[in-house]
């Protein structure tokens, strides 16, 4: 399943298996775009497919998205505690200190799930 | 030529927003359809300016978080459409970037206001990130439309800001300017 990413919100492709967000994020409604977004996520998180790879490359997003992610990673975290297998790559460019920030502070409250940072070159 | 006083007044305005360096200026009713609609020349004049795109972003950040705390908070609307007026403006200053905002105060909501921002003003970068992370985890505060991070990720991505209340016809004015360097 694929959201297309629009001016505002990121582009999210979302397998039975993997997650993927890309661009930026500052949707004119936070809630009217992550609903749909995080619905779709637990039906993936619902299979039993088997480990669940999440790849997260923002590299803007605001502070009412702020709320987004964290929702979604106590969603992953939820997820992870009942026993599936997932593994988070939050992925930012080199010198970008606010998005390698923002990854960090994820980070700490993520545990069930493995979490990685990953540099990116600049494209 | 003429030296009518109407064409006067306009070349006023454009000398003083030449002279004060300012790329962009808004002012008026604020909807997040516009702000959708300004937001590609805000970052065009932006990345004009041999700006690196990390200070570009930056000031791109704090303009966003403005423009929608004039949004959610304006106490002055439109009577027709009940949308939130206010002025925002991105300007060269300093070897960088002032950002501005200005928009009617709700009378009740001042003194939190105020309250919120002097306790803003005295944190370092390590603190800011660590309230931001707070405040994440345990909600906005009470009265907050917004998730309630928006003036403490404004002010971890200023070098520094300085805000004001100043009485107008329309009520106590709400006075926001960020640099980014």
């Amino acid at each position: 399943m694929i959201f297309e990413a629009g001016q505002r919100t990121p582009q999210v492709e979302l397998t039975p298996t993997s997650c993927l967000i890309r661009g930026e994020c500052y949707p004119e409604n936070i809630s009217e775009w992550s609903d749909p977004i995080l619905k779709a996520l637990e039906e993936c998180l619902g299979n039993d497919e088997g480990g669940f790879v999440v790849d997260i490359e923002l590299y803007y997003f605001n502070s009412s998205s702020a709320k987004f992610l964290f929702d979604f990673f106590e969603f992953l975290e939820e997820s992870a505690e009942g026993g599936k297998s997932i593994t988070v790559n939050w992925r930012y460019r080199a010198e970008d200190d606010t998005m390698q920030e923002a990854g960090e502070d994820f980070e700490e409250d993520v545990s069930a799930c493995s979490y990685n940072m990953v540099m990116v070159e600049q494209a | 030529m003429t030296d009518n006083i109407a064409s006067q007044d306009t070349v006023e305005l454009h000398s003083f927003m030449q002279e004060r360096k300012t790329l962009f200026c808004y002012s008026g009713p604020l909807t997040e359809d516009l702000l959708t609609t300004i937001s590609n020349p805000v970052r065009h004049q932006l990345s004009d300016k041999e700006t690196e795109e990390i200070v570009a972003k930056r000031v791109f950040g704090v303009f966003i978080e403005q423009a929608q705390n004039i949004i959610r908070y304006s106490h002055h609307k439109t009577k027709a459409t009940g949308d939130s007026i206010g002025t925002i403006a991105i300007s060269i200053a300093e070897d960088g970037f002032l950002i501005e905002a200005v928009n009617v105060v709700d009378p009740s909501k001042k003194d939190i206001l105020e309250a919120t921002l002097v306790d803003l003003s005295v944190k370092d970068q390590k603190e800011l990130r660590d309230l931001y992370k707070k405040r994440l985890r345990e909600g906005p505060p009470e009265d907050s439309r917004g998730a309630g991070l928006g003036f403490i990720e404004m002010a971890r991505r200023v070098k520094k800001f300085e805000f004001d209340f100043v009485e107008s016809d329309d009520g106590a004015l709400f006075v926001y300017r960020g640099w980014v360097k």
